[in-house]
């Protein structure tokens, strides 16, 4: 299954309530305001590291570049809307809004 | 027969208006009977307690409407535990037997659906 997240992981608990939940190897997509988790140097920076270690974790390109982010955590894939789609033709879809 | 479904409800009742569209959609669904799962997490948890009295806020109580839902062919309700024990609630303070589910479980449900309605 693939977890979306599209909240903020500093205002909400969408992020952690999702990682609790998504077994180990199910992917999580980050999107709209979700992609902040992705920021190094943010406070999320070690829920989103330990993420990695257990999950692939996308983020949406136009939604990085529109907040202006540059500054990924590594292992982190950035994916244009082709890749999203790819990866909603891949796996069922978990929205946790 | 059709994918099956799962409505997922994550927040608290009165406070926005997802659980009570969550409620209408499963009705919904059920009534076409599909096969359906309604799998509270969260705040969603909320939606649940015994007790609701929202007639100061002129709203109907929504725990009051999930335990009908069987007679509208829903029968599958699955509760995260520890999103009850995490808000001091058990299983008796829910207005209807659910199913207890660990967070695995919780995936196994979602897994298990072709289709994740979030409320």
């Amino acid at each position: 299954m693939l977890y979306t997240i599209n909240k903020s992981p500093l205002m909400f608990g969408n992020l952690k309530s999702a990682l609790r939940i998504a077994p180990a190897d199910d992917p999580i997509l980050l999107y709209e305001d979700g992609v902040y988790a992705a920021a190094k140097g943010a406070a999320s920076e070690d829920t989103i590291r330990q993420a990695l270690e257990q999950h692939p974790v996308y983020v949406l390109q136009a939604d990085i570049e529109a907040r202006g982010l540059t500054s990924l955590v590594d292992g982190i894939q950035v994916i244009d809307y082709d890749g999203f789609v790819e990866l909603v033709e891949q796996h069922h879809v978990v929205p946790w809004l | 027969m059709s994918e099956p479904v799962a409505v997922l409800m994550r927040k608290a009742p009165y406070g926005s208006v997802y659980t009570a569209e969550g409620f209408r959609s499963t009705m919904g669904i059920g009534v076409f009977e599909m096969d359906l799962s309604v799998v509270f997490v969260d705040d969603g948890v909320y939606a649940l307690v015994k007790g609701q009295n929202p007639a100061g806020l002129d709203m109907k109580p929504l725990g009051d409407g999930f335990p009908m839902l069987p007679d509208f062919g829903v029968s599958k309700f699955y509760v995260h535990d520890q999103s009850l024990s995490e808000r001091g609630l058990k299983a008796d303070d829910l207005v209807m037997d659910v199913e207890i589910i660990d967070d695995a479980g919780v995936a196994r449900v979602l897994e298990s659906c072709g289709i994740v309605l979030p409320f």
